[in-house]
């Protein structure tokens, strides 16, 4: 497309022929203090609290601290531009930030500017970051499955749509793999992703904006990024502008997963922030309301009533912790504000057992009503089997002679670890998943040595989808396991397992020559 | 208007001091009194510095300035401002003297009807000009206007008037920039829906 010049001077010209300037009327004060993302103003004497501020260079703030003489305000930009004895002026509108389909695919930073270089964004609507939660009549108990297409997740640690689970471990250990196996697994769903970095690398960001791309998960994911060498400011707001854009699909009756990576970080800046504004510091230096301040964003996500469209808002708060101290202040805090959590072990992850989910300790609190029933009734014993495997394998340690029984025992458990191994950014279906643990846990794969199982399994899945395709397109279209399709299964297993014997045989000698 | 280096909590007590003081003036004539302080900070304390220095020290103890006091002022001053200027030394107050007058004028002038309001412009404006705002001020506020005129190039020109913390800016560089933030968003409105014209299988 080419621009006329001459259509454009004129429609130019007619702007500012009809343009009728106002007098603009603003409460204004002045700068005493500037440094370290936070102003200190005299003046603005009817400021309202997280009210939005403009500096002469255009950078924003927001009322963080009102005291007797002066305001405390945090800068949302460059604070290098400010300078003592600059005019602060009041907007009279809360911090707020664009929303809507304008913004899906794009990159963007805490206050909705784009950071991906393509062009504009026009979104016609605003929303404040923060918001009040909805309230116990406007909420429905989490029933929808939100399936993260990992196998260790989705049988035993289930997520409702609605639901908090807290993704915790030490750095290293996979955690954002999982977020992102979750957003790449939403494909071809109805699911709306929010991605929000903070405090990252931005190395890692542009990671991960690369890997969502090239699994096409951008075109229904929003990322925002507060990168670590952003100010504490935007660090701290970026995770509410994250909960805000996914409210606005929300409340349209759309699902919405939001990923809060990582909080222990946003929590840092809101440290460095109230220690700078002095608030008072209490454990850990952090600021008595750190509690708050994770709770009433953790608490915007929720399964709203058919009234109110029925729709929600699935967050995965990421926490990061040191050494394996879950008791420190900030993972007690939200542990205890989530619906149940999925915990990482670096042991785990340094013995090749990926994703490092310790199964033990990870726990859903609501999302077992979720769950798929097939997935329900084969995912029942799991975690007990699992926990009994673990036991014996101590046992077994000892060297100890042991009977059949608890050696067979054995044997399931190191295939069941094997099934629940899976590659990163490879979600599976839920009804791949069922067949794959149903076909483990009732032994069909016991007499194949553990090395070969995830072979096996892979085997499996793609027999099952070339020929026994309506076996698994029935688990898919009844969701769940009757007597019928209980045997359909066992019987394409049956098959597949002879099969599959003739190419075990043939490996010893393979290996051998 | 505030300097940076001007400490709000000083100013808050000084305030308090200027109320007290302006109560007790009122049976006096507060205009005297103003002009004793005046000239006291202006004739005594500007011209003899030493003795300011002494008065405002920190070394010097309390009893030591009240005998001062008693000996230097009591005898020259009216009653009333030796007592109040007892009252600074004995809750080491005196160094906000200044603080104090400045307030206490301020403060005068709102309990008499009338209020600074500064007046900015990318000139200096004539007297004509001058009397005409003064008019309309007169006619726009509930209280009597003084005005304080200044002058700043940036502004290109119209007026940015100030009345304590609220601004009433008419200035042409305010205007130019509303004119700039509305092409803007047009032009931008323009681009986007043009994309999507083009990004739209099924458009025109």
């Amino acid at each position: 497309m080419k621009f006329k010049a001459d259509e454009i001077a004129s429609v130019i010209q007619k702007e500012i022929e009809d343009f009728r300037g106002s007098i603009e009327t603003s409460e204004v004060g002045r700068v005493l203090e500037v440094g370290d993302g936070i102003a200190r103003c005299y003046g603005l004497s009817n400021a309202m609290a997280s009210e939005m501020v403009e500096f002469p260079s255009g950078v924003q703030g927001m009322v963080f601290n009102l005291e007797e003489n002066s305001v405390g305000i945090i800068i949302l930009g460059d604070y290098l531009d400010i300078h003592e004895g600059d005019e602060v002026k009041c907007t009279g509108r809360l911090l707020s930030v664009p929303v809507g389909e304008a913004m899906i695919g794009r990159v963007v930073d805490p206050l909705g500017k784009p950071l991906d270089g393509k062009g504009p964004i026009v979104a016609s609507e605003r929303r404040p970051i923060e918001t009040i939660a909805p309230g116990v009549a406007g909420r429905q108990p989490v029933k929808e499955p939100l399936q993260t297409g990992i196998k260790a997740i989705d049988s035993m640690t289930p997520i409702g749509r609605g639901q908090r689970e807290l993704i915790i471990g030490d750095r290293k250990t996979g955690k954002t793999t999982i977020a992102l196996d979750t957003i790449i697994n939403q494909k071809d769903g109805n699911v709306t992703c929010i991605y929000v970095a903070c405090g990252q690398r931005s190395a890692n960001v542009a990671a991960v904006v690369d890997l969502l791309t090239t699994h096409g998960a951008m075109d229904y994911t929003i990322v925002i990024a507060a990168s670590a060498s952003d100010p504490a400011p935007l660090q701290y707001v970026a995770p509410y502008a994250g909960a805000a854009m996914a409210e606005h699909f929300m409340h349209q009756g759309q699902h919405t997963l939001v990923i809060y990576d990582d909080l222990s970080k946003q929590a840092q800046a809101y440290r460095q922030l109230s220690l700078l504004m002095r608030r008072p510091p209490g454990r850990e230096a952090y600021p008595g309301d750190i509690f708050y301040c994770h709770s009433r964003l953790l608490e915007r996500a929720v399964k709203l009533s058919d009234e109110l469209g029925g729709g929600s808002m699935t967050a995965l708060p990421i926490i990061e912790t040191l050494e394996g101290e879950v008791s420190a202040y900030i993972p007690t805090n939200v542990i205890s504000i989530t619906d149940g959590q999925i915990y990482l072990e670096p042991d785990l992850f340094f013995a090749g057992v990926r994703p490092a989910i310790n199964v033990g300790i990870s726990v859903s609190r609501v999302g077992g009503n979720a769950q798929n029933k097939a997935m329900k009734k084969i995912a029942g014993s799991l975690r007990l089997d699992l926990a009994a495997f673990r036991e014996l394998e101590a046992f077994a340690q000892l060297g100890t002679e042991l009977d059949k029984a608890t050696q067979a025992q054995l044997d399931r458990g190191y295939r069941m670890v094997e099934i629940l191994k899976q590659p990163q950014y490879e979600p599976m279906h839920v009804a791949d998943q069922v067949i794959s643990i149903f076909a483990s846990a009732n032994g069909y794969f016991d007499d194949i040595p553990a090395s070969q199982t995830s072979r096996a399994e892979k085997e499996l899945l793609q027999f099952m989808k070339e020929q026994k395709s309506e076996v698994r397109d029935n688990l898919i279209k009844l969701a769940e396991l009757n007597d019928d399709s209980v045997d359909e299964l066992k019987s394409a297993l049956d098959e597949f397992k002879r099969g599959f014997q003739l190419e075990t045989k043939e490996q010893p000698t393979a290996a051998s020559t | 208007m505030v300097h940076v280096l001007e400490d709000p909590s000083a100013q808050a007590i000084a305030h308090v001091y200027s109320n007290a003081f302006l109560n007790v003036a009122e049976s006096v004539g507060i205009d005297g009194v103003l002009e004793e302080l005046a000239s006291f900070l202006d004739d005594v304390l500007e011209q003899n510095p030493e003795f300011r220095n002494i008065l405002l020290s920190d070394i010097v103890s309390r009893d030591d300035k009240l005998a001062m006091i008693d000996r230097v002022v009591a005898p020259l001053g009216t009653e009333l401002f030796t007592n109040f200027l007892r009252t600074l030394a004995r809750h080491e107050r005196l160094e906000l003297l200044p603080l104090i007058l400045s307030e206490s004028w301020l403060l005068h002038e709102s309990r008499t009807g009338r209020k600074r309001v500064q007046v900015l412009s990318a000139r200096p404006l004539s007297e004509a000009a001058l009397h005409d705002v003064q008019t309309r001020l007169d006619a726009t506020f509930s209280f009597d206007p003084i005005l304080e005129t200044q002058t700043n190039p940036a502004l290109l020109g119209g007026l940015v008037i100030r009345v304590d913390n609220t601004v009433y800016d008419g200035s042409l560089k305010n205007r130019l920039k509303q004119l700039q933030d509305r092409l803007c968003k047009r032009s931008l409105h323009e681009i986007q829906s043009g994309r999507d014209r083009f990004s739209h299988p099924e458009g025109d």
